[in-house]
C-alpha cells in the first residue's frame, strides 16, 4: 500500500495534464466545481490504491455489467488506476482454491482498510443452501468479508432492497445486506442496475473524500438519489400540460408525450436517470418510449403492474378478487349509493306509515325543576 | 458408482478428486468437480449450479404483460434475451402480431447483444485461459506491432502504442496490488502464445473493455437502457418518428445516424482484432482442437434465431437455422417443436427439486419447480460445508433438460452445426474457410477450441446482419411504414380465459425457451429452459451426463493444483449460473 | 332539559333550543366540505388525467391547475384543521366531539347501537344535543382520522419534489420509508380518497334524512350553531 493513484497514473504512463483533466471530468460528473477538482487531484496525489473485495450473492451480473459500461471515468481506469480489484469472481484470473485464497489475503492483508461491494443478495432460508459458493452459504463469506471492511457498498436494488429473487413469494428468502451487515456503514445504490457513472461516482467521491458520500435516511447518496425521475424528466411539459401517451405508438407516443398514463413510476421513484441518463449520457428508459418501471426503489417488484399507474390491490379477505384503487372505492361508493337509495325510500315507506311525529321520540315528558 | 457407461462414454471415479468452486470468470455460481486418473487424465466429471432464485415461482399470478421485466432479471450478461422469449411466448399464447419494424428492431437489439456478448466473453472471461498476461511484459512491442500488421489493417498498430500498454502493465504489476491478475497461473507450460502475441491480447483485453460499452447502445437507443433495456408486448416501446414536430426522443434521423455508426464500427471490429486474434491464438493451441468436444460431435440443438418474417418463427423465416442432430448424423437434421409434449422435457432426478415421478421428464407446460435440497449418501461435508458431492442423490440446482430423451449441447457451435448441415451458404463460407485457414478437418470443429471458434464466426455474421437490420429498418421506414406496436389486444379483458404459448430464442449462450399458461389474465404457469441448463446439467434418471459434464471427460491436465484445463473447456461454453437455475 | 353527559342523549325536557356548534366549528365544517369536494375532484383527475392530444407543451398548463388547484384545497383544508383542532381544545364539549369520543364508555358504546338499531328500523328514535353516537364514531373514525391520513400522505406527496434532505421531506418523507417506497403510498392516498368519500356520501345523506325525518334541527343546527326540537316528547 505503497504507491498512490497518482504515481500509478504517471508510471501508466498518463501525463500530469491529462491527469488533471481527468479529475476535473471527473469533478463535473460529480456536480462538483474547479475546488472538487483540486480536491480530488490531490487525493489521488496522496492515497494508494484502495482495495475493493467484490461479492456476487443470488444476483443476475447486471451491476457489473454496468459497472463495465461507465464512460467517465472508463471502467478500464477505475480497476487499474483508481481502485484494486482484489477479489471479484466475475474477473479473476484465478479460479477455485487460488481465487478463495486471494480472497483471505487481502482481507488479511488489507484488515480494515478494504472497501466490500456486494453484488446480489444472501438468501437465508433453509440454512443459506440456495446459495452455495464453495460448497458453504454465501451469507457466511458476506459476514466474514464484511467484518473487517472499512465500509461496504451495496450495488444494485438486490444487495439494497432484495430485488427480483425478494419479490413475493420470495422462495429463497432473499434480503438486502443491511440485514446481515449491522455494524458498517452501507452505501446503498439502487438501481437494477444502477447506472455505471453512478457506481463510478460513488467510487471516486469515496476515494477522492476519503468518506462515505452524504446519505439519506435510506443510505442512499443524496447527491445521485436525492430527486425523482420525473423532477427532471424532459417530458415533464407534456405532464403538466394534460399531454399523455394514451396507448404505445399512438400519436401522442410519437410526439413523446408524458408516459404517465401508461404506467410511468418517474413520479415515485428516486434515481439519477432523468439527470445523468445511460450508457454515456445517451438515454433513458422514458426516452426510448417505456415509462420507468421504478427500478431503485424498494420492493418495486411488488408495487403492481408496470403498465398501471396505481399499485393494483388486493382487498383484505378476498384471495381471488383485486383492482385498483378506483375499482375498489368506485365499487363501494357504488354500494353505499344503493343503500343509500334503500334505505331513503324504507324511511319514506315508514314516515308515511306512521301518524305523528309524536311517536318517534323517545324523551319522557317532565318538567324540569 | 467406479465405472459406468453413458452415450458412448465410460465415467469412473475412482480417481484423485479435484474440486474447483469457485469457477471465475462466468456468470453466476458453479462447481466442477473431476476425478483424474493416475495420469491426470480427467475420467469423471460433475457439474454443479450452486445458486437458484426462483423466478418461475415467483412469476406465478402476475401480469403475462409485466414478464419480460422479471424474466429479463434473470440475467445481466445475456440481457435482454429472455425478455425477448418473454414476450415472444406471451404473444404466441394471445396471438398477438407485432409490425414489421418491432421485428426488425428486436432483431436489431438481439444482434447488437451477440457482439457485444461474444466479444467481451472472448476477451474478458475467456482469454486469460490461453493468454499469459506476465509473459507479455517480456514482449518486443516491435514484434508485437509487426504482428498486429501482419494478421489486419487494425488502426492500433505502432511500436509506441504497444509498448505504451506494456509500460502500463508492467507498473501495474510492479505495484504489488495484483489485483484481477492475482494468483493467476502465470508461467504455466499450458500457456503457449509467444510474449508477443500475449501482448496483442492483453492489448486487445483493454480496448474491447471500452469497445464493448459503444455496441450495446442500440439496446439503449431502442430500449433506453442496457443492461436490461425495455422491451414490450406487441412490438417495442420506442415509437418512429423521423421528420415530424416532436421527432426528438423517438427513433429519429440522429439516432439512425447513431445507429449506422455503431453497426460499422463494430463490423469493423470484429474483423480487424476479434477474428485475426481468434485464428493467431487458436494457431498456438490446435491440440484443443482435440478436446473437450463432449456432446458436440453426437448431439446438438438449436431453435434458430433472428426471423425475417415478422411473427414466424420457421426455418422459412430464420437467419440462424432451428434443428436437431443426433448421433452426428448431419444428414438427418429433425425438426424442433417447443410444443410437443414428447420433444423438450426436464428432469430432476439428480437436481435439487421435487417431482411427483422423479424418474419421468416433464414438458415445460407440465412443469413443476419445487425446491428440495437433499444430499446423496455418497456426499462429503454437511449441508453448509460440502466437500465433495457425490452423484448417487440430487446434486446440483440446475434441471436436465434432454431432447427426446437426449442429452444435447446448445450454444454458438450447435447453432453452426445446424446451420451448416440445413445449408446456410454464409455460415458455410464461414467455417470452410477458418478450417482451411488453421488447417484443421471438419472434426475439430467438436472441441473446445471449435466452440470458441464458433463463437468468434457467428460475432462476425451477427455484426452483419446489425448492418442488415438497420438497412431493412430505413427502407421500411422509407415506404412509410412507421408501426412499432400492435395494441389490438393490449387490454386483458380481450383475451382468452385461458391461453398457452411458448418462445423460442437463440440466446448468445443457446437455445432458450419460455412455456406460459394464462388463466383469467394472469400468469398461472411460467417455465424457463435455458442454454446452460442443457449445457450445465446434471445427469439424468438414466445417468446421462450432460454437455459440461461429457466434455472434460479425456482432458488431460498439466497439473491437477491449476485446473486451467477445466477452465479452457468449461469456459469454451460462456457458462451462465444465474441463467442455468433462474 | 337533561342530557346524558356522555351520550348527549336527551334524557328529560322540557325541550329548549341548545347552542351547540360555534362558530368556528361551523366556518370549518362548511370550509372542509368545499375543500374536500374540490379535493376529490381534482384528485381523481391526478389519477386519471383526460389528455390534451394538441398543441404545443409550452401554451397549456391544463394538468399544472388542476394540480396547482389540489394543493391549494390541500393547504386550505390543513390550515383548517389544525384552526379546528384548537377550537377542540378551547371550545364548548361538542367542539371536542369529534376527536375524543368516549371510546371507553359502555354508556356510550350503548349509545351506538342504539342509534344504529334505529336506523334499521328495529330501535325507536332518541334525541341528542350533539352529535349522536353513531354519527360522532363515523366522524371520528372515517372524517378525523382519514383527513389526518390524507394530510400526511398529501404534504409527504407534495415534499417530493423537494427532494431527500430539504426541510419538507425531513417533515414528511418518513412515510416512505414507512411504507417501503413512494408508490405504495401514492396508491394509499388514493384509496383514501374513497374513504373519505364513503363518509361523506353517508353522512349527507343521513343529514337530509334525518332533517326531514327526525324530531330536531339538524340542517341548520350547522348554519346557526343552534340544535331546535321539532318533536313533542312522547310519554313512557
Ligand atoms: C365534503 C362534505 C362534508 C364533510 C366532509 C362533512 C363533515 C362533517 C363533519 C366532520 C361534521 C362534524 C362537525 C364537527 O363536529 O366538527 C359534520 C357535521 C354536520 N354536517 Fe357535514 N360534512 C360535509 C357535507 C355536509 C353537507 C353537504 C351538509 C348539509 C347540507 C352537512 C351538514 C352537516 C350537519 C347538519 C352536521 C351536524 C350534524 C349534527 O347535528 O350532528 N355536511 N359534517
Ligand atoms: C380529503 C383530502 C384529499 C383527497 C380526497 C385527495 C385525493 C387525491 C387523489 C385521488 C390523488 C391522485 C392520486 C393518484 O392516483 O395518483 C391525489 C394526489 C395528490 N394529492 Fe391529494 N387528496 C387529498 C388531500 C391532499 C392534501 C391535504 C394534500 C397536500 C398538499 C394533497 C396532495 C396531493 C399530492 C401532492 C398529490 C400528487 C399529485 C402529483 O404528484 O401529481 N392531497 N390526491
Ligand atoms: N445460459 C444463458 Fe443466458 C445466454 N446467452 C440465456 O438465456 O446468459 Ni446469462
Ligand atoms: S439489482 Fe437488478 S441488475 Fe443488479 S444484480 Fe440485481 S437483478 Fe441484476
Ligand atoms: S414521463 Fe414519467 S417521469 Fe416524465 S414527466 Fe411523465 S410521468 Fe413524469
Ligand atoms: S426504471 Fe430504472 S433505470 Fe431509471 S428511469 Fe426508472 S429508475
Ligand atoms: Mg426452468
Amino acid at each position: 500500500m505503497s504507491e498512490t493513484y497518482y504515481e500509478c497514473m504517471r508510471k501508466q504512463g498518463i501525463t500530469r495534464r491529462s491527469f488533471l483533466k481527468f479529475c476535473s471530468l471527473t469533478a463535473a460528473s460529480l456536480g462538483l466545481g474547479a475546488q472538487g477538482a483540486q480536491q480530488i487531484a490531490h487525493a489521488l496525489e496522496t492515497k494508494p490504491r484502495t482495495p475493493v473485495i467484490w461479492l456476487h450473492g443470488l444476483e443476475c451480473t447486471c451491476c457489473t455489467e454496468s459497472f463495465i459500461r461507465s464512460a467517465h471515468p472508463l471502467v478500464g481506469d477505475v480497476v487499474l488506476s483508481m481502485i484494486s480489484l482484489d477479489y471479484d469472481d466475475t474477473l479473476m484470473a484465478a479460479a477455485g482454491d487460488q481465487v478463495e485464497q486471494a480472497l483471505e489475503d487481502t482481507i488479511k492483508k488489507f484488515k480494515g482498510n478494504y472497501i466490500l461491494a456486494v453484488e446480489g443478495n444472501p438468501p437465508i432460508g433453509d440454512d443459506g443452501i440456495y446459495c452455495i459458493p464453495g460448497g458453504k452459504p454465501f451469507v457466511e463469506k458476506l459476514k466474514h468479508a464484511a467484518k473487517d471492511a472499512l465500509a461496504v457498498i451495496a450495488w444494485g436494488s438486490c444487495a439494497s432492497w432484495g430485488c427480483v429473487q425478494a419479490a413475493k413469494p420470495n422462495p429463497t428468502t432473499a434480503v438486502p445486506i443491511d440485514k446481515v451487515i449491522k455494524d458498517k456503514p452501507i452505501i446503498k445504490v439502487p438501481g437494477c442496475p444502477p447506472i455505471p457513472e453512478v457506481m463510478t461516482g460513488v467510487v471516486t467521491y469515496f476515494l477522492t473524500f476519503g468518506r462515505v458520500p452524504e446519505l439519506d435516511i435510506q443510505g442512499r447518496p443524496k447527491m445521485f438519489y436525492g430527486q425523482r425521475i420525473h423532477d427532471k424528466c424532459y417530458r415533464r411539459p407534456h405532464f403538466d400540460a394534460g399531454q399523455f401517451v394514451e396507448r404505445f405508438d399512438d400519436a401522442g407516443a410519437r410526439m413523446g408525450y408524458c408516459l404517465y398514463k401508461v404506467g410511468c413510476k418517474g413520479p415515485t421513484t428516486y434515481n439519477a436517470c432523468s439527470a445523468i441518463r445511460w450508457n454515456d449520457g445517451l438515454s433513458f428508459p422514458i426516452q426510448s418510449g417505456h415509462g420507468c418501471i421504478g427500478c431503485s426503489e424498494d420492493a418495486f417488484w411488488d408495487k403492481g403492474g408496470f403498465y398501471e399507474h396505481l399499485t393494483t390491490v388486493r382487498p383484505l379477505g378476498t384471495a381471488g378478487i383485486e383492482g385498483t384503487a378506483d375499482q375498489i372505492g368506485g365499487t363501494l361508493a357504488a354500494v353505499a349509493g344503493v343503500a343509500i337509495a334503500a334505505h331513503a325510500a324504507a324511511s319514506a315507506i315508514k314516515q308515511a306509515r306512521s301518524k305523528t311525529r309524536n311517536d318517534l321520540t323517545s324523551v319522557p315528558e317532565k318538567k324540569v325543576e | 458408482m467406479a465405472t459406468y457407461q453413458t452415450q458412448g462414454f465410460t465415467l469412473d471415479d475412482s480417481g484423485k478428486r479435484i474440486v474447483v468452486d469457485p469457477i471465475t470468470r462466468i456468470e453466476g455460481h458453479l462447481r466442477i468437480q473431476v476425478n483424474v486418473d493416475k495420469d491426470n487424465v480427467v475420467r469423471n466429471a460433475i457439474s454443479t449450479g450452486t445458486m437458484w432464485r426462483g423466478l418461475e415461482v415467483i412469476l406465478k399470478g402476475r401480469d403475462p404483460r409485466d414478464a419480460w421485466a422479471f424474466t429479463e432479471r434473470i440475467c445481466g450478461v445475456c440481457t435482454g434475451v429472455h425478455a425477448l422469449a418473454s414476450v415472444r411466448a406471451v404473444e404466441d399464447a394471445l396471438g398477438i402480431k407485432i409490425p414489421k419494424n418491432a421485428n426488425t428492431i428486436r432483431n436489431l437489439m438481439h444482434a447488437a447483444l451477440y457482439a457485444q456478448d461474444h466479444l467481451v466473453h472472448f476477451y474478458q472471461l475467456h482469454a486469460l485461459d490461453w493468454v499469459d498476461v506476465v509473459s507479455a511484459l517480456k514482449a518486443d512491442p516491435r514484434k508485437t506491432a509487426e504482428i498486429q500488421q501482419l494478421i489486419s489493417t487494425w488502426k492500433n498498430a505502432s511500436p509506441a502504442y504497444f509498448r505504451a500498454v506494456q509500460d502500463k502493465l508492467k507498473r501495474f504489476v510492479e505495484s504489488g496490488q495484483l489485483g484481477i491478475f492475482a494468483n493467476g497461473y502465470w508461467g504455466s507450460p499450458a500457456y503457449k502464445l509467444p510474449p508477443e502475441v500475449n501482448l496483442l491480447a492483453v492489448t486487445h483485453y483493454l480496448e474491447v473493455l471500452d469497445f464493448q460499452k459503444e455496441i450495446i447502445k442500440i439496446q439503449t437507443i431502442f430500449g433506453g437502457k442496457s443492461p436490461h433495456p425495455n422491451w414490450l408486448v406487441g412490438g417495442v416501446p420506442s415509437p418512429i418518428n423521423v421528420s415530424g414536430t416532436g421527432a426528438i426522443g423517438a427513433v429519429n434521423q440522429t439516432t439512425l445516424n447513431m445507429v449506422k455508426d455503431i453497426c460499422d464500427r463494430t463490423i469493423e471490429f470484429i474483423e480487424q482484432v476479434y477474428i485475426p486474434d481468434l485464428l493467431a491464438i487458436a494457431g498456438f493451441y490446435k491440440d484443443w482442437a482435440k478436446i473437450g468436444g463432449g456432446l458436440a460431435a453426437k448431439n446438438v440443438l438449436a431453435y434458430g434465431e433472428f426471423p425475417t418474417i415478422p411473427n414466424d418463427y420457421s426455418n422459412k423465416s430464420l437467419l440462424l437455422q432451428s434443428g436437431v442432430i443426433i448421433d452426428g448424423d448431419l444428414k438427418n437434421v429433425q425438426d424442433v417443436d417447443l410444443k410437443a409434449p414428447d420433444q423438450i422435457q426436464e428432469w430432476v432426478t439428480h437436481s435439487w427439486y421435487k417431482y411427483a415421478q422423479e424418474q419421468n421428464g416433464l414438458h415445460p407446460f407440465d412443469g413443476v419447480t419445487e425446491p428440495n435440497f437433499v444430499l446423496g449418501k455418497d456426499t462429503v461435508g454437511t449441508r453448509t460445508n460440502i466437500e465433495w458431492l457425490g452423484t448417487e442423490g440430487k446434486y446440483s440446482w440446475v434441471k436436465a433438460p434432454r431432447w427426446k430423451g437426449h442429452a444435447v449441447e446448445v450454444g454458438p457451435l450447435a447453432r453452426y452445426l445446424v446451420a451448416y448441415a440445413r445449408g446456410n451458404k454464409y455460415v458455410q463460407e464461414q467455417v470452410n474457410g477458418v478450417l482451411k485457414k488453421l488447417d484443421v478437418p471438419i472434426t475439430a470443429l467438436f472441441s473446445t477450441l471449435g466452440r470458441t471458434a464458433a463463437r468468434g464466426l457467428e460475432a462476425q455474421y451477427t455484426a452483419h446482419m446489425m448492418l442488415d437490420f438497420y438497412n431493412e429498418l430505413v427502407a421500411n421506414i422509407k415506404a412509410g411504414d412507421l408501426a412499432t406496436a400492435n395494441v389490438e389486444k393490449w387490454e386483458p379483458k380481450t383475451w382468452p380465459r385461458e391461453a398457452k404459448g411458448a418462445g423460442p430464442c437463440e440466446a448468445p449462450r443457446g437455445a432458450l425457451g419460455h412455456w406460459i399458461k394464462i388463466k383469467d389474465t394472469k400468469i398461472d404457469l411460467y417455465q424457463a429452459v435455458v442454454p446452460t441448463t442443457w449445457n450445465g446439467g446434471p445427469r439424468d434418471a438414466k445417468g446421462q451426463i450432460g454437455a459440461f459434464e461429457a466434455s472434460l471427460l479425456g482432458t488431460p491436465m498439466a497439473n491437477p493444483a491449476q485446473p486451467l484445463e477445466i477452465l479452457r473447456t468449461i469456459h469454451s461454453f460462456d457458462p451462465c449460473l444465474a441463467c442455468a437455475t433462474h | 332539559m337533561r342530557a346524558d353527559p356522555v351520550t348527549g342523549e336527551v334524557l328529560q325536557g322540557p325541550l329548549e333550543p341548545v347552542y351547540v356548534y360555534e362558530a368556528p366549528v361551523r366556518l370549518a365544517h362548511w370550509v372542509f366540505a368545499i375543500a374536500i369536494t374540490v379535493l376529490a375532484v381534482t384528485g381523481y383527475l391526478i389519477g386519471d388525467p383526460v389528455s390534451i392530444q394538441q398543441g404545443e407543451a409550452s401554451e397549456s398548463f391544463f394538468f399544472g391547475w388542476i394540480r396547482t388547484i389540489h394543493f391549494i384545497a390541500g393547504y386550505t383544508l390543513a390550515i383548517m384543521f389544525v384552526v379546528r383542532v384548537y377550537w377542540a381544545i378551547v371550545g364548548n364539549k361538542s367542539a371536542r366531539s369529534i376527536f375524543v369520543p368516549p371510546l371507553w364508555s359502555p354508556r356510550w358504546w350503548k349509545g351506538v347501537f342504539a342509534q344504529a338499531s334505529y336506523y334499521l328500523f328495529i330501535g325507536k328514535e332518541r334525541l341528542w344535543v350533539g352529535h349522536n353516537p353513531l354519527a360522532q364514531a363515523a366522524m371520528f373514525f372515517m372524517f378525523t382520522l382519514g383527513v389526518i391520513f390524507m394530510i400526511l400522505t398529501g404534504f409527504a406527496l407534495y415534499a417530493q419534489q423537494w427532494g431527500w434532505g430539504l426541510t419538507p421531506m425531513n417533515l414528511f418523507g418518513w412515510q416512505f420509508v414507512l411504507f417501503e417506497q413512494p408508490q405504495t403510498l401514492r396508491t394509499l392516498h388514493h384509496l383514501g380518497m374513497w374513504y373519505v368519500l364513503l363518509f361523506v356520501m353517508v353522512h349527507v345523506y343521513m343529514v337530509f334524512r334525518e332533517d326531514i325525518m327526525s324530531g330536531q334541527s339538524v340542517i341548520s343546527t350547522m348554519i346557526n350553531g343552534v340544535r331546535m326540537w321539532k318533536a313533542k316528547p312522547r310519554a313512557h
